[in-house]
């Protein structure tokens, strides 16, 4: 009998090896990886090693600190109480500050918030250098609404350009230029014109690769390439981020943030003196927005806004380029997409002005902020 | 839910094969419930729809059915008319809320612009999923009961099964009830059901996810770059994505569910036979969605006469085949246009060099291999405007200046290469000959694991950007 029931057992094991292999292999996956198919302990790994690292700048390594000025900012700002308070600071300007781009008038003012700044620096304070630094982006407030999922929630507000006496530039401005990001990078490469500067990216990039050991394609040339050795060996003037599509659904947006402040910290430290603007994501069209998927504007801002907080209006800038291709409620408008994600390629014109229309004078930058970025810790501009 | 998600694959599927494996007595009810779930996770409030239509066409077809008690004069007769008269309205609702959800927006949109002022109001109603399919199938089911096809009445759940079947109901194919008629009453499930059918399944998961997928991104560059400039072989490059495109998806789709029904004890029929190998147009149709092909051929052409009333009749049955054929792919104009362009091209066909491309080798293959791009370029840019300006592209005429040039050709081929490759070489039936062949050897077991885990990669990895055929 026993055996009898044995026999039968190991036939219909016998008969279906790939039902069993693929039961087998999922129990075997299911242990290791989670949902997002990340490997558990390995991400798990890489998380509490960000957050040590994120604890070190903001608190305990003064040096690294005051290196790049940001690292308190992204830090920080992931705490609901701190972002409130330099929020209300702010608010009072908000009203009057329509847009992006055009925002000259505004100079003076956040010259005289980086005096203030230098200031606070030298009385080592470095919250109140923190309050200030915030606000060379603007944020808009809105109502959000709820959000139930676990990759995005709503920020309730929107970032404006960081302001700043941006310089009407030409082609020039880009030859020691580099820009780093995903499939709409690809679309500025390809035509928006810019022969001069370095383009690094790929379909489906996120800022979680972007260093990685898989490499980027280097655009000129078609290959992948380490983008960590092209950084360390080659100099540029300028960098462009533009990364976010491909992480609304991965991760969260703190974790986004965290990944993008430490991709910042390290190319500061591979190029010093360096202008880095952090790209905007372009928001989808209303149909895509439409498509019940974690692929909405609602989570495209939640990672602007975040990334937006990286910007100091020293040397990290953020540019929103969004008003020129979005209607008033924020969508990607239907005329300019095939796919309601990518604009079609005649409309990248536009783009290239917008990124004319915002160079960064270096030389200026030094005079106005003493001894700057080039210097690095402990820099002596400040007594 | 799509079959190919992770929500489907490890959640669904396991638990609804268990389910079902567990209470053989209750299997069209497990079914049933199952289809449902299915269903309403993704859309919650047209399930209710499917539900309603299911229940009014399965009345209309007892009221065929019904006999009166006492012997009635001209009982044949009356029964003729009934038979009549439920199928008319069976048709006219069917058909009514097909149109209402599908096409009013379109039809009214028409007329207003027609009439240069609105005079319909449009509805912007969202369509739900599967409505094309399912309303078809349940047609199919009314004309072979008034036909007699169907002799008797069937059971409420055994109908509703039959119309709300996961495997078939979103995407097809449309299954005839005759065709599972028997299965619908008992059906046996052995191991090797399961492990055939899942084999098959992943055998169109691949071609969903491996293939269509990422080749379709390749079309989605080209025409984000824009329709009008592009360079006359980046056109035709675009087209040829799309093509595979199309076919690998919609192929991939119906061997899953060929798949999944085999696992659960039914045999669906074939929707694909190589199309892209015809010889000429007609015989990619009767190689392609060859289930909507025979529905349109049995409830429409042939009911309306054929070819066997004379040369001009012929013409005008295949322009009404054709001209809702298109239609039903979608309500644009861009799918009219679809439906007429093959209408002429298969009316030439039929009158003139058909017989000589089926009969030389190579020349038919030629026809079918550039025209059939063109073809699929016209289903798929709605934009009237963007359509003229890619055809233009293909013929080697563009009125501004190139924006996609050689440059871009030589990286989309670096880059999609070894992809279209890929896909030439399962357009052949060579790939499904060797499945057949070898799908009990071990290697072909370990390869098929490898498509599956590889596709759930590539599933998961996408989740970044969960529209069907997208990847940035």
């Amino acid at each position: 009998m026993n055996s009898n029931k044995l026999r039968t057992f190991l036939e219909i094991m016998y008969n279906c090896p790939f039902i069993l292999l693929v039961i087998f292999t999922s129990i075997i996956f299911g242990v290791l990886f989670d949902g997002d198919g990340n490997r558990r302990a390995v991400h798990a790994m890489a998380d509490s090693r960000l957050v040590q690292e994120g604890v070190n700048a903001g608190e305990g390594d003064e040096n690294l600190g005051e290196e790049s000025g940001i690292e308190i900012n992204g830090k920080r700002d992931l705490d609901d109480s701190v972002k409130r308070e330099t929020e209300k600071e702010t608010e009072g300007d908000e009203e009057t500050l329509q847009n992006a781009g055009e925002r000259r008038e505004n100079g003076d003012k956040i010259k005289d918030d980086l005096k203030q700044k230098n200031d606070t620096q030298g009385s080592e304070n470095p919250v109140k250098a923190e309050e200030v630094e915030t606000r060379a982006t603007e944020f808009v407030e809105y109502v959000p609404i709820e959000t139930h999922s676990r990759y995005y929630s709503d920020a309730g507000k929107t970032a404006l350009t960081t302001a700043y006496d941006y310089v009407l530039e030409n082609e020039s401005y880009f030859n020691d230029a580099a820009f780093l990001g995903d499939s709409r990078t690809l679309g500025i490469s390809d035509y928006a014109g810019l022969e001069g500067a370095d383009f690094f990216c790929d379909n489906g990039m996120t800022i979680y690769k972007l260093l990685g050991d898989d490499g980027v394609t280097y655009q000129k040339t078609g290959e992948k390439v380490d983008l960590k050795e092209i950084l360390q060996e080659k100099h540029y003037g300028k960098i462009y981020i533009m990364l976010g599509m491909n992480e609304l659904g991965y991760g969260d947006t703190p974790m986004y943030l965290k990944q993008y402040l430490k991709v910042i910290q390290q190319i500061k430290e591979w190029q010093p003196g360096v202008i880095i603007y952090v790209m905007a994501n372009l928001h989808v069209s209303q149909e895509k927005n439409n498509m019940e998927s974690e692929f909405n504007n609602i989570n495209i801002n939640d990672k602007n806004v975040a990334s937006a907080r990286l910007a100091n209006g020293k040397d990290v800038f953020y540019l929103d380029c969004n008003p020129l291709f979005t209607d008033e409620e924020g969508y990607l408008l239907a005329d300019l997409t095939f796919d309601g994600v990518h604009l079609y390629a005649q409309h990248y014109d536009k783009w290239r002005d917008f990124l004319f229309a915002h160079g960064v004078e270096r030389e200026e930058m030094q005079q106005t902020e003493g001894s700057g970025q080039k210097e690095a810790p402990g820099e002596p501009g400040d007594s | 839910m799509l079959f190919s998600s992770v929500g489907f694959l490890f959640r669904f599927l396991p638990i609804f094969i268990f389910i079902y494996l567990t209470f053989p007595k209750y299997r069209n009810i497990v079914l049933l419930t199952g289809s449902l779930i299915f269903y309403g996770v993704g859309e919650p409030y047209f399930v209710l729809l499917l539900l309603l239509s299911v229940l009014v066409n399965y009345g209309f077809s007892c009221y065929m059915f019904w006999e009166p008690r006492s012997p009635q004069k001209n009982r044949r007769k009356k029964a003729a008319r009934r038979r009549k008269r439920a199928l008319t309205l069976a048709v006219t609702f069917d058909l009514g809320v097909l149109f209402v959800f599908k096409y009013w927006d379109f039809a009214a949109g028409s007329i207003n612009a027609l009439a240069g002022q609105g005079i319909l109001p449009l509805l912007s109603l969202a369509l739900p999923l599967g409505i094309s399919f399912y309303t078809f199938q349940m047609l199919s089911y009314q004309i072979d009961c008034y036909r007699g096809t169907l002799e008797k009445r069937v059971g409420l759940i055994p109908f509703a099964t039959y119309v709300c079947m996961f495997p078939q109901l979103i995407a097809g194919p449309i299954v005839r009830y005759s065709e599972v008629a028997e299965r619908m009453i008992s059906r046996r499930v052995r191991i090797r059901d399961l492990e055939n059918g899942l084999k098959l399944f992943t055998l169109g998961l691949g071609l969903k996810v491996l293939l269509a997928n990422q080749i379709g991104t390749l079309w989605n560059l080209i025409m984000t770059a824009g329709a009008g400039r592009l360079h006359v072989l980046v056109a035709w490059l675009g087209a040829a994505a799309y093509s595979f495109q199309i076919y690998f998806d919609f192929w991939g789709y119906s061997v899953m569910a060929m798949g999944l029904g085999k696992m659960l004890g039914f045999s669906i029929p074939r929707n694909f036979d190589h199309p892209y190998i015809s010889r000429s147009l007609s015989e990619f149709w009767r190689r392609w969605h060859m289930t909507l092909g025979r529905w349109f051929k049995e409830y429409v052409y042939i009911p309306m006469g054929g070819s066997r009333k004379g040369n001009g009749r012929t013409i005008f049955h295949l322009f009404v085949v054709w001209a809702f054929t298109g239609l039903w792919h979608g309500a644009a104009w861009n799918f009219v246009l679809w439906g007429i362009v093959f209408f002429l091209l298969l009316s030439l066909e039929k009158r003139t060099y058909g017989k000589r491309l089926e009969q030389s080798r190579v020349l038919g293959h030629i026809y079918t291999v550039l025209l059939i791009p063109v073809t699929w370029v016209i289903f798929a840019i709605t934009d009237m405007g963007q359509l003229a300006g890619y055809l233009g592209n293909l013929a080697g005429y563009h009125r501004e200046e190139i924006l996609v040039g050689v440059t871009q050709l030589l990286r989309y081929l670096k880059e999609y290469g070894l992809l279209l490759i890929a896909c030439v070489i399962f357009v052949t039936p060579l790939p499904e000959k060797l499945y057949w062949k070898w799908k009990d050897r071990w290697f072909a077991v370990l390869i098929l694991l490898g498509i599956f885990w590889w596709s759930v990669r590539e599933i998961i990895s996408g989740s970044n950007n969960p529209f069907l055929y997208f990847r940035f």
